[in-house]
């Protein structure tokens, strides 16, 4: 099966504060980090906040530009293609964003911000363009009454449902979700994540979902991978990630994950994260790992294969087995 | 038209149209010439012919007033329209390319707004002589800077929402989503500006008249009326009156109009009082008739008794929460659960006397055991008795660390003032107390982060010195609204090891009221649980029994959907979670009968006759006709 | 901190360099012939001579680059050459007229902080009361009234009318202590009202907005007395917009003083600026722009400064 998306290498630095006038400082958002996804594969993301999750969902979409890199989507470089190439290539990749509130423009009725997405890539026009936006907003779960309606008449899980049909509007083969569940209650959070789930299975849409939640995206990726500070930690099954993970951040962020099962005992991780401003050398995790050696320090520790079809970067094979 | 229009907007709209209704067709009906001289009749007063007298040169006042009206809008109308357009077009432009571009941008009006306009207006009257154009020109200059800073600043803003993200996703070109979606949405600022400009305008243009550099005579101009019947006004006051009443007037209808405006776009910017609580706390006289506070368990710490809370609104009020019963317990944690809006907060702050001046009381007592022994209600409490319970009886975390500490004031400053506010002792002591407290936090390096400002800690310790000054006053409760919500799972779960330890090593018996939406962290830290939906509790018990064996459908559901507690499902493999369909019922659309009706599973018709009531069963409670405690047996057979 | 103050103070001064660079060069960009255009009044052309002579005064015959360089190094010493209507010395001028302007500015300031704030304050704090609506509905009044016709109200009112202020004019504080402050008080009034209505919106919208915040909650949750919240966690929060507002209205009164000095025939710098202005003494007006520019850069300064000194974050951006 070959990939829809390849990426490999990325990196990012954000500028910060103030650009003085002799040295300007950075903050390396992503490095080095390498993914695939298949068509019709769900790849969830997940890291705690400044981890980089949302800056690979924009660098893969090149909505921000990495430093380096290169993305592959379906065969083709994203990164050689022309500003018209790309609006062009923009239609098989939508995103759908994490606040319901911000996501929508005010001022346009559900049924101009989905046509606007039509009329830019000049889909269905004329008599077919309102079967069509009918069929949209009934396969995310509302009804064509909704189309002449304002954002801000629905609730925030209904505003993302008009977010998901505005990315789907396009029909896209892949779709990066950014924290698109996280804003919304639980109710309505598994109202999302079955409506997902069901277009995975029914168009074969690829889907990288990005959230902070663990047990989310386990439910909902086939393959799972943990970023810290811009780097990945760990990558594998979402089941195995979940239930046997290799890598001591993967146990220590399933194990603080709330539980209504009694929990097993807390991995305790001392210290915070340091700033990105100035990682740590060697394993960017090891100010706050429990099980830190010196030889941590010396050098950057390569994704290596452990456990079942799992990908680690740790050095130590004679933990967590 | 202005049937359309916002209701506040309507009077101010109104008074502007007629104003220049006035000043542009006034004069085409006029028979009355304004620069004809008639010097026989120089200041004659009022008469058919010429209703506001004539001025020193026997010129129809009326007539001069009107035309010179239309002559001041008319530059300052000009003058604005030029200066929005190109100040919006540079700000865009700065915005959307960024680098040079802005740098330009923003250059150039500073440097603008480094000259005090008049002054800035009079070097080039120097330059090219006073006159019309000159006027509109220099305006046009002096406020285009304004409009390219609002321009710039407000596209950035709004590009920076998903919405216009989404736009780029999509593939639109760069021009349309400036044209298309940022434009549309700034153009309300700078419709503000606009007014605020044209009002200023009119200011400078008729100063610089009365100065006799702006309109050149015989040209009549308001400005210029008044320098000129400044040197008569003993002998003819209405020479100066009416010139400034009519500037007066215009101004003041543009600035109403923009006040209105500004209101109507930014809702923020007007009287949004009512969202704080800074208003003084008042001894209501009706709870104090209600007869004296009395808590009989010696256990108990505090007592919420039927609470009802309601907005006021003119269609009558709207019951926010409606008859909340809680009793809280010394060395007892409490959870309240529930969805957003399910009135979890508004619980808690009432119990601080915190409540949002909005919202008003409508029923129900709150009752608090003092350490100094005996039970108040708290609606009885005047001011200082209130402020005195607070952060001593009661302390509260919220949920924002970023935001609930004072950026302005070191957080040693914040805790020393806390617990100097509740223990007569030296600043001295008071800083040595906190140090200790927020080593006890965690907090590593104490004596040297307590001279920290908040920006220099991270969430999770903002978080601990939010904790550390909770405990200063040894409170007997602690309310903890969402304290994790906001940080990492990593850090969230160090918050809740925290406040577990504290509970059971440091402050011994002190009681927890923890709300959280997530039933994760309540199945970890709460003793008691208390489920909340649409501003009632819906079923409560001991934690444990509760999320094991719901009762209401309403926490079942809730446990039902969450993905954490259902491991063995997958999406890939065909598994659903077991969502509740429709939304939380807002407060102005509740359901009739059973508050959870329209998205129960179980709603039978009884549901929408009656409100279910919170049937107890042993040490438990559910509001629901088919709860194990309400006498209902053969209708829940039927539903079974 | 320092580092924050030294940025800042460059700031200042390139800004002083291009303000002195612009009011240079705005001869050199306006069409035609400066000196041709100066002496032209309502179409009459000058004469050959005239213009030749104006020319010479003012260095216009020299090379640019050497015309910007000694402008530069003459306006750092202060020196703004002679004026051109009676060739006295510019720069002695500014500094007889400078201070009486200055007076003024500093008294309506001193008055109408001291009543605007506490003003702004209560209103802010009780935002849709009574006294909040009335301070508020009279604001907008006041706002609407340009400070020449208040002044030319007030002189009617009170000079003509009720006869007991001066209408104008200038008696030094040496020569008159009492006179001088009578002829003080109707101009500090005018100057000040307009002040105020801008300060007193300026601190009732900026409590209004502190007041909603998180650790306002905080304060009155810590068991705070109300008097202490209102003081540290709303007011000192609000101070910062407010002194940002005064300082920049300090510069703009800088100009506007110039209508009411010449209502009240206060021999400031207006006078000699109107009059420089009237009969085109391009020198002469240039030199007093500058002069109040630089007081602008200053003032903006020091503000700068002082927010930093209210709110330690101003200092990381
Ligand atoms: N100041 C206010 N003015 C008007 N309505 C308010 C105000 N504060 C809260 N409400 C309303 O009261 C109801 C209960 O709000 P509350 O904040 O207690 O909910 P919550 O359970 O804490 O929700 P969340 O999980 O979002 O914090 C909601 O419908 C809310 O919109
Ligand atoms: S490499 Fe070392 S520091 Fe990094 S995770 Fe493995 S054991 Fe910990
Ligand atoms: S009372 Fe009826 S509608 Fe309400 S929760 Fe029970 S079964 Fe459902
Ligand atoms: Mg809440």
């Amino acid at each position: 099966m070959t990939a829809l998306l390849e990426v490999s290498d990325l990196s990012k630095a954000y500028p910060v504060g103030r650009r003085g006038l002799f040295r300007r400082r950075t903050m390396q958002a992503l490095a080095g980090v390498s993914l695939s996804i298949a068509p019709g594969e769900v790849l969830g993301l997940v890291g705690e906040s400044g981890s980089g999750k949302s800056t690979i969902g924009k660098a893969v979409l090149r909505l921000i530009e990495p430093e380096t890199g290169s993305i592959r989507f379906d065969g083709r470089d994203l990164r050689a293609l022309s500003t018209e190439e790309l609006r062009a290539a923009r239609k098989d990749m939508q995103i759908i964003f994490q606040d319901p509130y911000a996501s929508l423009d005010p001022r346009k009725t559900v049924r101009a911000a989905l046509a606007e997405a039509l009329d830019t890539h000049g889909l269905h026009t004329g008599q077919r363009r309102t079967p069509r936006l009918n069929e949209l907003v009934q396969m995310v779960g509302l009804s064509p009454q909704a189309l002449d309606r304002r954002p801000h008449e629905f609730s925030g899980g209904q505003r993302q449902r008009i977010g998901i049909a505005r990315a789907l509007a396009v029909e896209p083969r892949f779709i990066v979700a950014d924290e698109a569940v996280s804003a919304l209650d639980v109710s309505i959070q598994a109202q999302i994540l079955n409506l997902l789930a069901d277009l995975r299975a029914r168009t074969g849409i690829s889907i990288l979902f990005i959230s902070h939640d663990l047990s989310v995206v386990r439910f909902i990726s086939d393959r799972v991978m943990v970023l810290y500070l811009g780097r990945v930690m760990e990558l594998g099954p979402a089941d195995r990630i979940h239930f046997a993970p290799r890598h001591p951040y993967t146990a220590a962020l399933v194990s603080a994950e709330p539980s209504l099962a009694p929990r097993q005992a807390r991995i305790r991780l001392t210290g915070e994260i340091p700033s990105p401003m100035n990682p740590p050398s060697g394993c960017v995790f090891r100010t706050r790992c429990p099980y830190a050696l010196p030889e941590c320090a010396q050098a950057v520790p390569a994704l290596r294969p452990a456990g079942e079809g799992q990908l680690t970067a740790c050095i130590r094979d004679d933990i967590l087995s | 038209m202005s049937l359309s229009l916002p209701k506040p907007m309507r009077l101010p709209s109104l008074i502007l149209l007629a104003l220049v209704m006035t000043l542009v067709f006034g004069p085409m009906i006029m028979s009355a010439d304004p620069i004809s001289i008639s010097v026989k009749d120089r200041m004659a007063l009022p008469s058919w012919s010429h209703w506001l007298g004539q001025d020193e040169f026997g010129r129809d006042r009326l007539a001069r007033v009107l035309y010179g009206g239309r002559v001041s809008l008319t530059v300052a109308f000009l003058a604005s329209v030029i200066a929005c357009v190109v100040g919006t077009l540079f700000g865009l432009i700065g915005a959307y390319f960024r680098g040079p571009f802005e740098f330009v941008t923003m250059r150039l009006s500073d440097v603008v707004l480094c000259f005090p306009p008049i002054l800035l207006a009079l070097l080039v009257v120097t330059l090219f002589g006073p006159g019309v154009t000159t006027l509109v020109a220099v305006l046009s200059v002096l406020y285009f800077p304004a409009f390219a800073r609002i321009a710039f600043s407000e596209a950035l803003r709004v590009a920076a929402l998903d919405f216009v993200e989404a736009a780029r996703a999509l593939g639109a070109a760069p021009r349309r989503i400036v044209l298309r979606t940022v434009l549309p949405n700034i153009l309300g600022p700078i419709s503000v500006q606009f007014s605020l400009t044209a009002a200023a305008s009119i200011t400078i243009e008729s100063g610089l008249s009365f100065l006799g550099l702006g309109v050149v005579p015989p040209a009549p101009s308001w400005g210029q009326m008044i320098r000129g019947a400044r040197a008569f006004m003993n002998q003819d006051p209405t020479g100066i009156l009416v010139p400034c009443a009519a500037l007066t007037l215009t101004i003041w209808s543009i600035n109403f109009f923009c006040d209105r405006l500004r209101d109507t776009l930014d809702p923020k910017h007007g009287e949004s009082a009512g969202k704080d609580e800074i208003a003084k706390a008042r001894a209501d006289a009706a709870a104090a008739a209600a007869g004296p506070a009395q808590i009989l368990d010696a256990d108990v710490v505090a007592q919420v008794k039927d609470l009802r809370l309601a907005l006021p609104r003119p269609e009558g009020p709207l019951a926010l929460i409606d008859g909340v019963t809680l009793t809280l317990r010394q060395n007892e944690c409490t959870a309240l659960v529930g969805e957003s809006g399910s009135g979890k907060s508004l619980t808690s702050l009432a119990l601080m006397g915190l409540l949002p001046s909005a919202i008003r009381p409508a029923g129900g007592r709150i009752l608090i055991h003092r350490k100094t022994g005996g039970t108040v209600d708290l609606a009885t409490l005047g001011e200082r008795e209130t402020e005195d319970l607070r952060g001593n009886d009661v302390a509260m975390i919220f949920q924002e660390p970023m935001t609930s500490l004072n950026p302005i004031h070191r957080i040693g400053a914040q805790m020393i003032e806390a617990i100097r506010a509740h223990k007569a002792i030296s600043a001295e002591e008071a800083r040595a107390r906190a140090v200790e407290l927020l080593d006890l936090v965690g907090i590593p390096e104490a004596g040297r982060r307590i001279d920290s400002y908040p920006h220099e800690l991270s969430g999770g310790m903002r978080q601990r010195v939010m904790i550390a000054m909770a405990l200063s006053g040894e409170p007997k409760l602690m309310i903890a609204d969402e304290p994790t919500t906001a940080l990492d799972v990593t850090i969230q779960a160090e918050i809740v090891e925290l406040l577990q330890r504290l509970r059971q090593e440091y402050a011994a018996g002190m009681s927890l009221l923890f709300i959280s939406h997530n039933l994760g962290i309540v199945a970890e830290i709460a003793d008691q649980i208390a489920v909340m939906y649409a501003g009632e509790v819906v079923e409560q018990g001991p934690a444990a029994e509760v999320l094991a064996t719901p009762h209401h459908p309403y926490t079942r559901a809730l446990l039902d959907s969450m993905p954490s507690a259902h491991e063995d499902l997958h999406s890939s493999r065909g598994d659903r979670l077991a969502a509740i369909a429709g939304t939380p019922a807002r407060p102005e659309a509740r359901p009739s009968g059973c508050a959870f009706r329209d998205r129960c599973p179980q709603a039978r018709p009884c549901c929408a006759e009656s409100r279910p009531e919170l049937y107890p069963t042993g040490t438990r409670a559910a509001r629901c006709f088919f709860a194990p405690g309400a006498d209902q047996p053969q209708e829940r057979e039927a539903g079974a | 901190m320092t580092s924050y103050v030294l940025r800042r103070l460059t700031t200042a001064l390139v800004m002083l360099w291009v303000v002195g660079t612009i009011v240079f060069s705005v001869l050199l960009i306006v069409p035609g012939d400066p000196a041709e255009l100066l002496l032209t009044t309502g179409g009459a052309d000058a004469s050959t001579d005239a213009v030749e002579n104006l020319r010479k005064k003012m260095g216009l015959d020299r090379p640019v680059a050497e015309q910007y360089v000694s402008f530069l190094a003459d306006t750092a010493r202060f020196d703004f050459g002679d004026s051109l209507i009676d060739g006295t010395p510019i720069s002695e001028t500014i500094a007889l007229r400078l201070p009486r302007t200055l007076e003024l500015i500093a008294v309506s300031m001193v008055v109408a902080l001291a009543l605007a704030i506490p003003a702004g304050t209560y209103a802010g704090l009780n935002a849709g009361k009574r006294f909040d609506r009335a301070a508020s509905a009279v604001n907008a009044l006041f706002t609407s009234i340009p400070g020449f016709v208040s002044g030319t109200l007030f002189i009617y009112l009170f000079a003509q009318v009720l006869r007991i202020l001066p209408a104008g004019g200038y008696v030094a504080f040496a020569q008159d202590p009492w006179m001088h402050v009578q002829m003080l008080i109707l101009p500090t009034v005018t100057v000040a009202l307009h002040l105020m209505t801008i300060i007193f919106r300026m601190t009732r919208a900026s409590v209004l907005e502190m007041r909603a915040h998180d650790w306002v909650r905080t304060g009155i949750a810590k068991g705070l007395r109300r008097r202490q919240v209102v003081r540290r966690h709303i007011l000192r929060n609000a101070l910062g917009p407010v002194i940002t507002v005064v300082g920049l209205q300090l510069g703009i009164l800088l100009g506007s003083t110039v209508l009411v000095e010449f209502v009240y025939n206060w021999p400031g710098l207006s006078g000699f600026l109107v009059s420089s202005v009237q009969q085109r003494d391009y020198p002469s007006v240039r030199a007093v722009i500058l002069t109040v520019a630089a007081i602008f850069i200053a003032i903006n300064f020091l503000v700068e400064v002082a927010y930093s000194l209210l709110d330690p974050r101003i200092r990381l951006t």
